[in-house]
């Protein structure tokens, strides 16, 4: 009953010709707002030709539109896609050229990417920049992409060597007195936390450390044994805890560098030496592991997949069927009930991605997957889909490093 | 070699009754395994639930009284500028006040001593130098040589607490100090019963269905990847390592 009425009248003169004498009607041309709803009408057929994978003689449809690039002759497809291609200009560049105050962001940014944590600070110094204001962000080394997270200038800070936390507070601490900013946000980690605390007792100033919640108004975080929630303006220095203040989604900045070196005060130095001892792969615990290669049903060769993962120096996991199965430990189960990865790669091999799964992967920046089956959820979640036997690619993939070693 | 391990006034975080936090009392574990000359020192108006520490190795326990609001880093720095001991141990992150993290920094600067965070395991590196090792993130470890004097802050992850020993406890000697009184620290922010806040989740539209939800919780942001069908092994293998080497998991 609630269905709206077609009205046959509007939807002939939709068809009309416009510019003779005679009432001329062109019904092959389908008017933009022929439905009631105004809504273009779908067309199943044609969406089921664009989605036919050509090649096997079964016939397979592929809903992802992830076949562009195999089936670029089919024009249906080329007409789905082209449009949205058309409609995304390059985003425009937003400059601000004088800006009224400055708020700074310290990304800790290690090996020269942000961090998801990274991206959330420099979009918290964003919203306390709001009004006119610029953020400029200061890594300790050079880092890409600074403009896409926000940053409308950069400069770098670094220490005088690898591990130099003293000297690099202390340039930090001149360049925020330089700059003069109105805030200075940190990451809350290990590193980052302990440079907010060391700017803090340089510059005399109380620090806000380890907010669960900011906006340009209020900043709140937990004290007294995490009884209390403190509840303040936004002070000069703030540290911020991970998933607090979502990452900056706008258009991109320019990331401008400038010059914020200020007047560094002699910091004694008490370090003497200072070396990484990387963690063991084999040993980290799955939940801090950086890179893990999973097996999954489709891997029947449980020696040959150990010795790829130590090949790779990864961390060994698995999915629930194989756990279940006692092929692998049950504490390398990734997924909802089993690890819940915080890696920054995940390799999957002949793991088709249940629901479950992908749970335990949803926060993994990078997924590699091997798997036979095309469509597969984790074909569609990886970055790199290789849609082949996973048994087959693990000896090649020996070979591979193998030959790699021995040519060095 | 003489230690002073600063301790607060904690609460357990489940009975919420007075307790030294975990974290000072595996600092006062690896000040033990030292062989040193160990002191406590709290500035606080009472020894309630410090004293708690005696019982776990430590022997002498020094508490400035001063009182509830006022800021003890005064009162510690004035101490420990005239006791000046080689090593200064303390949590990562005192407990009763503002649970910020920032007094051995602010400590660590009034007198002019250098500071490392996150220490696991120290161990003694010749004249008048500390081996130290600092936990990073993903289980990696920095192995670090100092000079003394220094401040450091214990890392959780240190080895577990020595027992609690009643005996140890009764024995312990307590000495009371006057601290300094002094200003609270700053204006003092709103305070309000602590309310657990949500986390940020993944994005998904507004009034989507729980299959939306899911799809946004599981889906990768940044979506379309490449895909290879049915390439031969050695040209899998061959792209595979090429994008390990450039996300930058595989070395060498």
């Amino acid at each position: 009953m609630s269905r709206t009425r077609r009205d046959p009248r509007t939807e002939r003169a939709l068809h009309l010709v416009a510019g003779t004498a005679r009432p001329r009607l062109d019904r092959a041309a389908a008017p933009a707002a022929a439905s009631p709803t105004g809504r273009p009408r779908r067309d199943p057929r044609a969406e089921v030709d664009s989605a036919l994978v050509p090649g096997p003689a079964r016939r397979r449809l592929d809903r992802t539109l992830r076949q562009t690039g195999l089936t670029g002759q089919t024009g249906h497809i080329v007409h789905l896609i082209e449009p949205e291609i058309a409609l995304t200009a390059p985003p425009r560049i937003v400059v601000v050229e004088e800006p009224a105050f400055l708020v700074a962001a310290v990304p800790d940014a290690p090996g020269g990417r942000l961090t998801a944590h990274d991206r959330q600070v420099l979009g918290a110094a964003r919203l306390l920049a709001e009004g006119g204001g610029a953020v400029v962000a200061l890594p300790g080394g050079p880092v890409e992409e600074l403009g896409g997270a926000g940053a409308d200038r950069s400069q770098v800070l670094a220490g005088e060597s690898e591990f130099d936390p003293e000297g690099r507070a202390a340039a930090l601490a001149a360049a925020l007195r330089r700059l003069k900013v109105r805030h200075a946000v940190f990451p809350e980690t290990a590193e980052g936390g302990d440079l907010a605390r060391r700017v803090a007792a340089a510059l005399g100033e109380p620090l806000f450390a380890a907010a669960e919640s900011l906006t340009a108004r209020a900043v709140t975080r937990a004290a007294r044994g995490r009884r209390v929630e403190q509840r303040a303006t936004p002070p000069r220095l703030v540290s911020l805890t991970a998933d607090a203040v979502a990452a900056y989604a706008g258009a991109p900045r320019e990331a401008r560098e400038i010059n914020a070196l200020g007047e560094v005060a002699a910091v004694p130095r008490a370090i003497v030496s200072a070396r990484v001892v990387p963690a063991d792969p084999a040993t980290v615990p799955l939940s801090e592991a950086e890179f893990v290669v999973s097996a999954g049903n489709g891997i029947t060769d449980f020696e040959r997949f150990r010795a790829l993962v130590a090949a790779l120096r990864a961390t060994p996991g698995a999915s629930r069927v194989v756990c279940d199965a006692g092929l692998m430990p049950r504490a390398a189960q990734v997924g909802a009930s089993g690890t819940v990865l915080d890696a920054t790669c995940y390799f999957a091999l002949g793991i088709a991605g249940a629901p479950q799964h992908l749970q335990g992967v949803a926060r993994c920046e990078h997924v590699v997957a091997v798997n036979t089956d095309l469509h597969a959820a984790m074909i569609e979640r990886a970055g790199l889909a290789i849609v082949a036997d996973a048994q087959e690619v693990m000896p090649a993939l020996l070979a591979a490093l193998q030959a790699e070693e021995t040519r060095e | 070699m003489k230690i002073t391990v600063l301790l607060s006034a904690g609460r357990h975080p489940v009975s919420a009754r007075p307790c030294p936090p975990a974290v000072e009392l595996q600092a006062l574990r690896l000040a033990s395994g030292l062989a040193a000359d160990i002191t406590g020192l709290h500035a606080g108006p009472s020894a309630d639930g410090v004293a708690d520490a005696l019982g776990h190795g430590l022997s002498t326990l020094n508490l400035l009284t001063i009182k509830g609001d006022s800021d003890p880093l005064v009162s510690l720095a004035a101490t420990l500028k005239a006791t000046t001991p080689d090593l200064i141990l303390a949590g990562r992150q005192a407990q009763g006040g503002e649970d910020s993290g920032l007094l051995p920094y602010a400590l660590a600067r009034e007198l002019g001593l250098p500071i490392l965070a996150d220490v696991v395991r120290i161990d003694a590196g010749g004249e008048g130098l500390l081996a130290v090792e600092q936990v990073l993130p993903r289980g990696a470890r920095r192995r670090v040589v100092l000079r003394l004097p220094a401040l450091l802050t214990v890392h959780p992850a240190a080895p577990a607490p020595l027992p609690f020993t009643f005996a140890a406890a009764r024995r312990g000697k307590i000495t009371q100090l006057q601290g300094v009184d002094s200003q609270p620290p700053s204006a003092a922010p709103e305070e309000r019963p602590y309310r657990k806040r949500p986390k940020l989740i993944a994005k998904s539209a507004a009034g989507a269905s729980a299959a939306d939800r899911l799809k946004a919780a599981t889906e990768a942001a940044a979506g379309g990847g490449r895909l290879l069908v049915n390439p031969a092994p050695a040209e899998a293998a061959r792209e595979i390592i090429t994008h390990l080497r450039e996300i930058g998991v595989l070395r060498r």
